[in-house]
């Protein structure tokens, strides 16, 4: 058994560290005051290969596992995890495209995301689609050589700044199964019919851009469905591993932000005439938080290196993402409850980790959804 | 062109510590790549994608731990690495400037390059000669605390823009082969890439003792003696005035004039 960390994947995260304390911090207040998208800290993080870092070095990218994914995404949500995913999901739906798609479509969209030219989308959800994702009825229908898509999709994270979407459809309504009958089709934001409508007002992670999307007689041609038609669902599940692996590390980042800032803080603020750090009640906050933090870390990190070892874990994929945003949210709320009222309001940012954990047990599929899929495979039921 | 650039892995200090003798504890030590190395390495991988340099090449004198440090250099563009070490070098307390003389000459004689860049000083130890006393030592010329460099190195010479004392900048030309000491800002160093982090993985670090170098172990031996090392005593003191602006201001002035702080 090894767990430790490469020479090489210190340094990435050395390194993310490096980016995040200087491009990052100072920033984090004004994009979450302002619910701005962070155009120029994306720019820069994409000069350094942070976007799009697992699309393999032959398109442009550095080619990373998983488990450097993690890395990354954990260490650039430890300082702000609007900014982090602003940065991260700059690849968003490439995935799918990076398995499954023809050499013309990977050179057509996975370089110029690995060049930090071009911001993809994933488009699932939609307005009465969210945890049963087989209610999908965004269609899109054959006419020619192109394929016309009509529909809603909701909560699209990059909505308004995304060059393309690799958006769910419904590509054979007569499918038999809740599962057949979808394909995986990019939509470009230029195409006419195409339009975003930005949703305003998030609790948190307001820097990170989130529209609904609407589809309007859009015209694609044929050449941008991804895989096979009408497998979609079966290709989406396949990066489920993954992606909730993704936003496992997400929460890890946070927790692990939370407390270093708790800790910062208790070291600093006395009462009763010495540090608040040196009463036990704090104490075992401290205690509790890295605790946790460390057993989230831990099976998020064995859940992506079980994952680039290509092995099939839904059950524990669904575990480290549950666990970690749980974590995420309890280590935010004990970090603002040391800050006492300092950490209501947003002179630190606690506030801010207090109100950006909460996504983290909602997108991706929520803690609810985490446990039922862990539930049903301890009992043997498939899906 | 090829270029060497000189590489410290210097150690930082956390804002509170103790001193144990005549170092700072352990526990309080991290360590980093000497900020003024930062940009001495940026300098050159410059000077390479602007196809004036063909291969920069990176010495540091250092223990197997800080090849971290080193691996950061490469990331962020040079081609190769040399790194100094062996058991003579293990036991020393304090390296001097001269063994880092020796040493660091042993190999550039050995690499032959047209351009050293070093920094102005390391950010521990701070001698600041390292890079003029190499330059003495080995015959080449030098520039020191260069915050510009023209990025055509026609005919052999280095045109430099050095900062003085009082806001004062100078332009110098300097025959090549030569020594310059980077001044931070003369650039704006970059984050090493992830494609360069993993490429630095499989460029060649090459490990040599003094033996190597046909350096004679002796070189290691010092003449300084590090003594005491502690933290001033820092003193605070108020004056306060009564009365309005008028009366007091004056005597504001003098004060400050008499503790030195104004002229
Ligand atoms: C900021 C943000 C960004 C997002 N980005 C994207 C994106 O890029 N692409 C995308 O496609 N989607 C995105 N989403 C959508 C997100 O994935 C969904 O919100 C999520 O899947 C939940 O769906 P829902 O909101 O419709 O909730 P619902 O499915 O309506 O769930 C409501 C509640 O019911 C519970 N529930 C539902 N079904 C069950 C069940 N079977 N058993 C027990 N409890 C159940 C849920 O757990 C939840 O508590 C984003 C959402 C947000 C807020």
């Amino acid at each position: 058994m090894e767990f430790g960390l490469t020479e090489e994947q210190e340094q990435i995260r050395e390194e993310v560290a490096r980016f995040a304390e200087n491009e990052i911090v100072p920033e984090a207040e004004k994009y979450d005051e302002e619910e701005t998208f962070p155009h120029e800290i994306v720019d820069e993080a994409a000069e350094m290969g942070l976007v799009g870092s697992s699309i393999p070095m032959e398109y442009g990218g550095a080619g990373y596992s998983t488990l450097e994914t993690v890395i990354i995404a954990e260490e650039l949500f430890s300082y702000d995890p609007g900014i982090a995913l602003s940065i991260m999901a700059c690849s968003f739906g490439t995935e799918a495209i990076e398995a499954f798609g023809t050499e013309d479509q990977k050179e057509r969209f996975l370089e110029p995301v690995a060049m930090g030219e071009k911001i993809s989308g994933a488009a699932i959800s939609e307005p009465d689609t969210g945890s049963d994702v087989s209610s999908v009825s965004t269609q899109a229908e054959k006419d020619g050589d192109e394929w016309v898509v009509n529909g809603n999709k909701m909560w699209i994270t990059n909505g308004t700044v995304g060059d393309f979407f690799v958006v769910l459809c419904k590509t054979n309504p007569d499918a038999e199964g809740r599962y057949n009958g979808f394909s995986q089709i990019v939509v470009e934001s230029d195409r006419d019919g195409f339009s975003a409508d930005k949703i305003t007002g998030k609790m948190g992670i307001r820097a990170s851009d989130t529209a609904e999307l609407i589809f309007d007689d859009v015209r694609v041609p044929e050449e941008n469905l991804i895989g096979t038609k009408d497998a979609a669902f079966m290709q989406q599940m396949q990066f489920f591993d993954a992606t909730r692996v993704g936003v496992a590390a997400q929460g890890v980042g946070i927790a692990k932000g939370a407390t270093r800032e708790a800790l910062e803080y208790a070291q600093d603020r006395e009462q009763f005439g010495k540090p608040i750090g040196e009463f036990q009640a704090i104490q075992h906050k401290l205690a509790n938080m890295a605790t946790e933090t460390e057993a989230a870390r831990n099976l998020t990190y064995k859940a992506a290196w079980h994952v680039d070892q290509g092995e099939d874990i839904t059950k524990l994929a669904s575990m480290a993402k549950e666990y970690a945003s749980r974590v995420a949210v309890d280590a935010a709320n004990e970090a603002v409850q040391i800050h006492g009222g300092s950490g209501y309001v947003n002179d630190f940012p606690v506030e801010r980790f207090y109100r950006d954990s909460k996504i983290t047990q909602i997108y991706e599929g929520t803690s609810e959804i985490q446990k039922n899929v862990i539930a049903r495979e301890l009992l043997g039921k498939g899906f | 062109m090829k270029i060497l650039v000189t590489v410290k892995e210097v150690a930082t200090v956390e804002d509170e510590f103790e001193i144990e003798g005549t170092a700072i504890a352990d526990q309080y030590l991290g360590a980093d790549l000497n900020e003024w190395d930062d940009y001495a390495i940026e300098e050159a991988v410059q000077l390479q994608e602007d196809g004036i340099a063909d291969e920069v090449v990176t010495v540091t004198i250092g223990p197997e731990d800080c090849e971290q440090t080193i691996r950061q250099a490469l990331a962020k563009g040079a081609d190769r690495a040399v790194r100094i070490w062996d058991d003579s070098l293990e036991g020393v307390d304090l390296l001097d400037v001269n063994a880092k003389t020796e040493i660091l000459s042993a190999v550039i004689e050995e690499e032959d390059p047209d351009l050293v860049l070093t920094g102005v000083q390391a950010g521990d130890d701070s001698f600041g000669a390292t890079g003029v006393s190499v330059a003495e030592h080995l015959g080449y010329q030098w520039g020191a605390v260069v915050n510009h460099l023209e990025h055509d190195l026609d005919d052999g010479v280095a045109s430099v823009r050095r900062e003085l004392e009082g806001g004062v900048e100078e332009l110098t030309d300097v025959e090549l082969p030569a020594v310059l000491t980077i001044q931070t800002g003369i650039n704006e160093p970059r984050y090493a890439s992830l494609r360069g982090i993993r490429q630095a993985q499989r460029k060649p670090l090459d490990v040599q003792g003094l033996d190597d170098l046909g350096v004679d172990d002796s070189a290691v031996d010092s003449d300084l003696e590090l003594t005491d090392m502690y933290e001033p005593e820092s003193e605070s003191d108020v004056t306060v005035w009564e009365g309005g602006a008028e009366e007091t201001a004056a005597e504001l002035g003098d004060l400050l004039r008499d503790k030195g702080v104004a002229p």
